[in-house]
């Protein structure tokens, strides 16, 4: 499982525009019509610059998943975001498998890819970056907020990957119907704890003067979650 | 040796303050003896003053207390540090002398690193530069000689030729025809990396100095030519920082700033001939070994990375300032009428784009100080002044002189 793709992992990219890359490096939209899905007659740099961003957008989530369990005070939060973490890593080498599978290379980062890091950068950037100048429960909503984002998108990713399967090739279909099947309970209940969880927080929040001090605000948050989940 | 910054134990950052009689240390001769550890004082301020910068607009860029209060304790560090670089290098009266030195690095250092570039593009973007600055040195050394009697080699030695380059009339581009493609964070070989941020520092810390400094002249043509020559450094940190990929996140910025730091004292405390220097650079380096783990600590608690997968697992081979005078007349011979068009440098045989030459119409529409230094010197002196060991210029190309210049024109 690769993280954080470097030129000692093999990363390999498609220069576009403003990019370049030593040409030992360089994917081409030729390249990848003879390697992946050969004879398919689909869009295939697509599909596989979209496989690259999806294999991005999780491995944004694994850091993301990191990042948040470590500056959470909250230790059902803690539990969880580590909990998913895991999990997540594990989609990422579901990812890379399947990718491989289709004839592909999981250190190809598609210019999908680099988007989607990007995003996922700018995502975690906002608690991080903005930390010294709110409450303590503006913090952790901000960093579930991120979770609640990157999962909705995570789960869209692996909803499109399962429709794309239909216009595949059999066999490949199969590999991608396989990968479904396996994150797609996960996905499912990431998206619906972190959903909840921050309707719980912003309910308890607001049930809640804020004349009670804000340190009793967020131990009572953490029970108040801590009783959801239990 | 293998040489791995992350497993070394160098000095908390909490006990890298000094005193000021500690700072103020006895500068080094400006003439004589090695060059190139004047060369070497010379880029570690420039890449110690890049350091700095980028650290105070990091936290002009984040509102995290424990961030700032990180990079505040790193930056008085590094700003100890860079007072200690830059105070090797002797007073004078007037900036001439010490900008022999900035050229001379500006030539040694980009040969160096095209020389060792594994990726072509960012080879031919180096090659392009190092012909411009070998001209600043021609240009500049005759203006040591008119302003002070003093030859170039006195400072430079004979390691580094002195001969015209690509004139510098001809280095005014249009800012459009600055710009350059940039690598790709994931695949760049991390010397790549390395050299982008060398070259980026070093010319950023000549435009600096020339920006401030070039009004320090009282003689009118020293002054437009300073003038001339911080207008094309401002050209070419344009040219170098677009080599950069903005897809670097803040945190990674920072880890890579104090990784080049670690690469490059450890490089000169390798081949650093004066005793005394070379225990600055020791020192320093056993200060960013912990600064740069400070930066890993911050990469892997904000960004959740772990800097062990983004480094290499050991740094790449020592940069080496040595004599590059066969290379550079090599891309001399071959190069100097490559020009750019766009994002590309192109074999143009000196054509230029049309935003290029409505450019140099403007600026050059009534003459180049850089063109009057070589013609006042030779009404002087009987010729221009040039340093070339190696034998005669590699070309008959450019119009060395004002004279020249205009009876090409006309």
């Amino acid at each position: 499982m690769t993280l954080i793709p470097t030129h000692d992992t093999g990363a390999r990219t498609m220069p576009l525009s403003m990019t370049v890359c030593e040409p030992a490096r360089a994917v081409t939209p030729e390249a990848l019509e003879e390697q992946v899905l050969p004879g398919s007659g689909l869009n295939v740099p697509f599909i596989a610059g979209a496989l690259s961003a999806f294999l991005a957008h999780e491995r944004a989530g694994a850091t993301l998943y990191r990042v948040a369990a470590t500056h959470t005070e909250n230790p059902e939060l803690v539990d969880k975001y580590e909990e998913f973490g895991r999990e997540t890593e594990e989609h990422i080498a579901i990812y890379e498998q399947l990718i491989a599978d289709l004839g592909g290379d999981p250190q190809y980062v598609s210019p999908a890819a680099r988007m989607a890091e990007q995003f996922g950068t700018k995502l975690l950037e906002g608690p991080v970056s903005l930390a010294g100048s709110v409450d303590l429960v503006t913090l952790e909503t901000a960093f579930l907020e991120a979770v609640v984002l990157a999962e909705h998108r995570c789960h869209d990713n692996w909803q499109l990957l399962a429709r794309m399967a239909e216009s595949l090739p059999d066999e490949a279909r199969r590999h991608v119907e396989a990968a479904v099947a396996q994150v797609e309970p996960q996905e499912d209940e990431h998206i619906r704890w972190a959903a909840e969880t921050w309707v719980t927080l912003a309910m308890t929040n607001a049930e809640h003067p804020a004349a009670e001090g804000l340190m009793g605000l967020v131990e009572r948050t953490a029970q108040k979650v801590k009783d959801t989940l239990s | 040796m293998t040489f791995s910054p992350l497993e070394q134990q160098g000095i908390p950052v909490a006990d890298q303050f000094r005193s000021w009689r500690e700072l103020n240390v006895s500068p080094v001769d400006i003439e004589g003896g090695d060059p190139y550890t004047r060369c070497r004082i010379v880029l570690m301020n420039g890449i110690e003053v890049e350091s700095i910068m980028f650290s105070h607009q990091f936290a002009r860029h984040t509102d995290n207390p424990e961030v700032k209060r990180a990079l505040a304790l790193s930056r008085r560090a590094e700003q100890m540090q860079q007072k200690a670089d830059n105070w090797l290098l002797p007073g004078s009266d007037g900036p001439i002398e010490t900008t022999i030195v900035y050229e001379q690095v500006a030539v040694d250092l980009t040969a160096w690193l095209a020389r060792m570039e594994p990726d072509p593009y960012l080879k031919q973007a180096y090659d392009f530069g190092l012909l411009e600055d070998f001209d600043h040195l021609y240009r500049y050394a005759n203006l040591l000689d008119l302003m002070k009697g003093k030859k170039g080699e006195s400072i430079t030695g004979t390691v580094t030729e002195i001969m015209p380059g690509r004139p510098n009339p001809e280095e005014f581009r249009h800012p459009h025809d600055d710009l350059r493609r940039h690598y790709d964070k994931h695949t760049v070989d991390p010397r790549s990396r390395l050299h982008v941020m060398t070259l980026v520092a070093a010319e950023q810390q000549t435009m600096n100095y020339y920006m401030n400094a070039g009004n320090i002249p009282v003689d009118p043509i020293a002054r437009g030519l300073y003038l001339e020559i911080a207008m094309i450094e401002e050209q070419h940190v344009t040219h170098y920082e677009s080599l950069l990929d903005p897809l670097e996140t803040w945190f990674e910025q920072w880890l890579w700033h104090e990784y080049l730091e670690v690469w490059l004292y450890h490089s000169f405390m390798q081949q650093e001939t004066d005793p005394r220097v070379k225990a600055i650079w020791e020192l320093h380096l056993n200060m960013e070994i912990e600064q740069l783990k400070v930066a890993a600590d911050m990469l892997a608690r904000y960004e959740g990375k772990d800097a062990a997968q983004l480094l290499p697992t050991e740094l790449p081979p020592a940069m080496t300032f040595e004599p590059n005078k066969e290379y550079v007349r090599e891309i001399l011979a071959t190069q100097v009428g490559y020009r750019a068009d766009g994002l590309d440098i192109v074999d143009a045989d000196g054509r230029v784009t049309a935003d290029t030459e409505r450019y140099q119409s403007i600026v050059n529409g009534d003459g180049n100080y850089s063109l009057d230094v070589i013609d006042l010197h030779a009404d002087q002196f009987g010729s221009d002044y040039r340093l070339q060991p190696e034998g005669e210029h590699p070309i008959d190309h450019q119009p060395a002189t004002q004279s020249a210049a205009t009876a090409s024109r006309s």
